[in-house]
């Protein structure tokens, strides 16, 4: 062997010890891994769509969000709830008789009447950030007094409607309910007040407040948000560098699973990109 | 079917649907693609596995494949990926096999004979000898220079390493396989 330098390696041929190499046995790919190589070229073709592997790894990634999204529901729905939290803003509600009542019914209904077509209203004119939405719902916020919502076997009644409203700085926080669970108190109370022949709300209100319901559960929940096809597909719009650094954060944060489907996603997305030495350990 | 086409033009056809750009691409890489994890892995079932997924992430990254980058780095980078996971889940337990298959080679009995000029069949064999004693990362840039053919940075490019890192490695890969000629 008389290379003594890589120089004698770059040369064409890799100089003596290249030819010798190429005097090696020459191993070829078997006949079946040509088959299956060229079957699956084909499959993608023909179908448009990703190899089933690449669909395997999203169906996976959307399977895990879902059971960690209703883990994180779950667990939510069974914490206690603070006298802070209240329902989500709402607009003003219109009156809509839906059954006749007897006299006793009606005397027996009156005070939560009033407060259920008053609550609204006022629920409409959250603090601080909410009240530009609201305002043009709540006409009167000054008459008017935010409600609590009612949760039936703790809760006292809520006190009688008054007639001046509280400052907005004692009105109360926008809501600390995840949207789920508001979801459902506001179909209670949807059906308390058609029990009672009285209120509904107004289809622009309905919005409004899931509106606000989204953004505040959001709010709240991102340090938690479960991993989701969804965060998925957003992490597949970055750059693989922006990407790199999006996991990094993800690590970060403590969410160590979401980084780990983002990053297998990422190898399957980018095959070509080197994994960074620090984040290879995601994927064992 | 296009046989004058650059493997870059070929890639993107694929990409556009046309199968046969892929066969062309295949059969021209598929003995060099095969032979790097072979001799990269040293064991059959091992380079068929990486084989198989290497074309797999190519063909599901068709799409996103710009011609920018050589067509051969690209597949190469692919293959060298899963070639460094495969060596890092399977560190501790190759380690013992490797040095086994070593200690066998080296109590052949060929090798213990003084023999001043040595057949090529001789030859051969201590250059796979070789070959399957560097240490991976030198084997790597090793096989990427003779067997595909790349320059430093290429290799550079596919390994994440320096031009210079790449220089050195493949002078310490030359340095040990004269070794094993010498002895």
């Amino acid at each position: 062997m008389s290379a003594r330098d890589p120089d004698d390696l770059l040369r064409d041929g890799g100089g003596e010890i290249g030819d010798l190499y190429r005097r090696l046995p020459r191993y070829e790919p078997p006949r079946r891994l040509d088959r299956a190589v060229l079957n699956e070229a084909a499959r993608a073709v023909h179908s448009g769509k990703p190899p089933r592997r690449q669909r395997w790894i999203i169906g996976v990634g959307s399977a895990a969000g879902l059971v960690l999204a209703a883990g994180l529901a779950w667990r939510i729905g069974h914490e206690p709830m603070t006298e802070n939290e209240v329902v989500a803003p709402t607009a003003a509600p219109r009156v809509v008789p839906v059954q006749p009542l007897d006299e006793s019914s009606r005397r027996k209904h009156e005070a939560p009447t009033r407060d259920a077509a008053a609550a609204p209203a006022s629920e409409a004119v959250p603090p601080a950030a909410a009240q530009p939405q609201a305002a043009g719902a709540a006409s009167e916020p000054t008459q008017t007094k935010p409600m609590r919502r009612q949760r039936a076997e703790s809760r006292p009644a809520p006190p009688p409607m008054q007639s001046e409203a509280p400052p907005p700085a004692a009105a109360p926080p926008p809501t600390a309910f995840p949207a789920d669970e508001r979801e459902q108190a506001k179909d209670a109370d949807k059906s308390q007040r058609a029990d009672a022949g009285i209120v509904t709300q107004a289809p622009g209100a309905a919005a409004a407040e899931k509106r606000a319901a989204t953004s505040n559960a959001f709010g709240r929940a991102s340090p938690t948000l479960p991993s989701s096809s969804v965060e998925l597909q957003r992490d597949m719009q970055l750059a693989p560098s922006q990407w790199l650094a999006h996991v990094r954060d993800l690590m970060q944060q403590g969410r160590r699973q979401q980084a780990t489907e983002s990053l297998r996603l990422f190898v399957r997305t980018h095959p070509d990109r080197r994994v960074p030495d620090d984040l290879r350990e995601l994927l064992e | 079917m296009g046989s004058d086409q650059t493997d870059e033009e070929l890639m993107l056809a694929y990409a556009g649907g046309d199968l046969l750009a892929f066969e062309t691409l295949y059969r021209r890489h598929r003995g060099t693609l095969y032979r790097f994890l072979m001799r990269t892995l040293r064991h059959r079932a091992d380079a068929d596995e990486l084989f198989q997924d290497t074309w797999s992430r190519l063909i599901a990254a068709r799409e996103r494949y710009r011609p920018e980058a050589k067509f051969t780095t690209f597949l190469l980078q692919i293959a060298h990926n899963l070639v460094v996971d495969r060596f890092r889940r399977l560190k501790p337990q190759a380690s013992d096999e490797e040095t086994e298959a070593v200690l066998r080679n080296l109590d052949a009995p060929e090798s213990d004979q003084p023999e001043r000029a040595l057949t090529e069949f001789e030859q051969r064999r201590r250059l796979q000898i070789a070959l399957e004693e560097l240490p991976e990362e030198q084997r790597v840039a090793f096989l990427l220079r003779i067997e595909s053919g790349l320059g430093l940075d290429e290799i550079g490019e596919i390994t994440g390493a320096g031009r210079e890192t790449v220089k050195s490695r493949l002078r310490y890969a030359l340095a040990r396989i004269r070794a094993r000629f010498a002895s």
